[in-house]
């Protein structure tokens, strides 16, 4: 800390120093939003190309949002199909992770022997799986929400087991002495100490999943949905409007942390005295 | 105090897995030892006499390599809410509140949620913890978690109550206090009680009879009954007498130690 003045070392604490938390958000709002600024005028005036500014932005997003018809629907329907197709394929992943967690953290030979290929699951990037889920759903939604399950899933299936095999020994221990069987061991002991790894896996399914997404509408041509919106703005230059469904979808994500996960981390592992790094 | 046996432990062994080419370390060695019912007895001996070991024989935790442990007429096959474990680190769930921590044994035996929380708060107040029924063990110091642990075992009502070291890692005024509520529960609820130790005195003060372990192949020293009356003062002349004279017989000639004997009460 001896390179930094004191103020500057007070700022840079993780606690926040003397500003209060509003005040922090605002200014990261301003900081974001003006990086945005300033890019867009540095390639408007050096490459003479209208960049989106966040001013038009806003101004195109009040349109849509009074309901102004975007590529054949409202953008209201285009983030809903978007949701439900993500809600969908998560909903499928995380399901599917569990009960895999279940299944290879109780049964040794059944985690040495599946372990591999959820590991291989995991370092294919989800926009590889585009041929294979065309090959066996062809061109259709079921294709896109295999593609987001398909790349939720090894996040929380290791994420699981790891965490599976974290728990302490004493806590299964006291666990069966009160009386606990196997399905009752899993979900009062395993799973709640589980959690603070399960909580990493689920902040990296949902980032994949919303990636995999909006690439798959893309690419996948389903007509509607936010990377559909995204892809076919740029066949009618409406750049503006590709930019407000980007802002649409980082507004969601960044409310799903900060609305669901970290409330969600708050009440139990913070409050549980887990640390998150074992 | 009745004679009938609670605890009949025959020959029992328990050697583990070694390590690549070294052969199995032994950490129990033909031990035999019965405890009768009601009974308190403190078992004491040097780290590596396989005194954990026995608390996890006796809980279910783990299988003897040779040998029967019996409860009265039935063997130990696994863990169970009979024989309830406090451990030296509570192992207290930490995602469950004091309340639910107590109340899950109860739930897990089938009993309704209302009875188990209503038996789960008469069992933290009688700890000492009704302004605590909802702090999740994270909040609670180290003596208020091992009260829990406490309550837990206790409403379980469990024949034998094993503790394995439950004080060690507490503040000498704390564990001082544990110990006495731990003795008034023992003679209200007449569990059978088998209390790990390293300290001497503590053993001294709690049991009816201590048993003194060594590292196999020695095992079983010796087991001397503390035949003093109840309550017991600390600052009791026999008691220090006591336990200074089981001190002396243990870092001097072990070999004095062999049987079952009395001399304490002759102090």
């Amino acid at each position: 800390m001896m390179f930094f003045p004191q103020a500057l070392s007070t700022a840079l604490r993780p606690g926040g120093g003397s500003l209060s938390r509003p005040v922090w958000g605002i200014s990261a709002a301003v900081f974001g939003i003006g990086l945005w600024q300033l890019v867009a005028w540095l390639v408007t005036t050096r490459r003479g190309v209208p960049f989106p500014t966040p001013i038009e932005c806003l101004w195109v997003l009040r349109n849509l949002l009074m309901g102004a018809v975007f590529l054949e629907h409202s953008i209201y329907h285009h983030l809903q199909v978007s949701l439900v197709r993500w809600a969908e394929g998560f909903g499928i992943g995380l399901g599917a992770g569990l009960f895999y967690t279940l299944i290879a953290g109780w049964w040794r030979p059944v985690r040495l022997l599946t372990m591999p290929t959820v590991e291989v699951l995991q370092v294919v990037p989800g926009l590889a799986w585009i041929p294979v889920a065309i090959l066996l759903f062809g061109l259709n939604q079921t294709a896109t929400v295999a593609m987001i399950a398909v790349t939720a899933f090894p996040a929380v299936a290791i994420a699981g087991v790891m965490g599976v095999q974290s728990v302490d020994r004493r806590y299964v221990r006291a666990g069966r002495m009160c009386g606990a069987g196997p399905l009752s061991l899993f979900a009062t002991v395993f799973l709640p100490g589980a959690l603070p790894h399960l909580l990493s896996g689920l902040r990296i399914a949902l980032g994949a999943a919303w990636r995999v997404l909006v690439a798959a509408e893309m690419i996948v041509g389903s007509g509607d949905g936010l990377g559909y919106a995204i892809i076919q703005s740029r066949w009618t230059m409406d750049y503006v409007s590709a930019f407000v469904c980007i802002a649409i979808i980082a507004l969601f994500g960044l409310g799903l942390e900060r609305l669901v996960l970290a409330p969600l981390e708050r009440r139990t592992v913070r409050r549980w005295g887990l640390s998150h790094e074992h | 105090m009745s004679t009938e046996a609670a605890l009949v432990l025959h020959q029992v062994g328990k050697i583990f897995p070694g390590q690549g080419r070294q052969g199995g370390i032994t950490a129990l060695d033909s031990l035999d030892l019965e405890i009768r019912r009601g009974e308190f007895v403190a078992v004491v001996g040097p780290s590596g006499c396989g005194k954990s070991t026995l608390i996890d024989l006796l809980a279910g935790f783990t299988r003897p390599t040779c040998g029967s442990i019996m409860t009265g007429s039935r063997p130990v096959s696994g863990p169970g809410p009979d024989r309830v474990v406090v451990f030296q680190d509570h192992a207290v769930l930490p995602w469950y509140t004091a309340l639910g921590n107590v109340a899950y044994g109860l739930r897990r035996q089938g009993v309704p949620k209302g009875e188990a929380k209503r038996r789960a708060r008469e069992a933290l107040v009688r700890v000492g913890l009704e302004e605590f029924l909802h702090a999740h063990p994270a909040a609670l110091s180290g003596g208020m978690r091992q009260r829990v642990a406490l309550a837990r075992a206790m409403v379980l009502n469990p024949e034998i109550l094993l503790l394995d070291e439950p004080f060690a890692a507490l503040d000498a005024v704390t564990r001082a206090r544990l110990q006495d509520e731990l003795t008034v529960l023992w003679q209200e609820f007449g569990w059978t009680v088998i209390f790990v130790t390293h300290t001497l005195a503590e053993a001294v003060y709690l049991a009816d009879r201590v048993v003194v372990l060594e590292r196999p192949p020695a095992g079983l020293r010796g087991i001397e009954t503390i035949d003093l009356p109840r309550p017991r003062r600390r600052r009791d002349g026999r008691i220090i007498a006591c336990t200074e004279h089981l001190d002396a017989r243990l870092s001097g000639g072990l070999d004095e130690l062999d049987g079952e004997t009395c001399i304490c009460a002759r102090l």
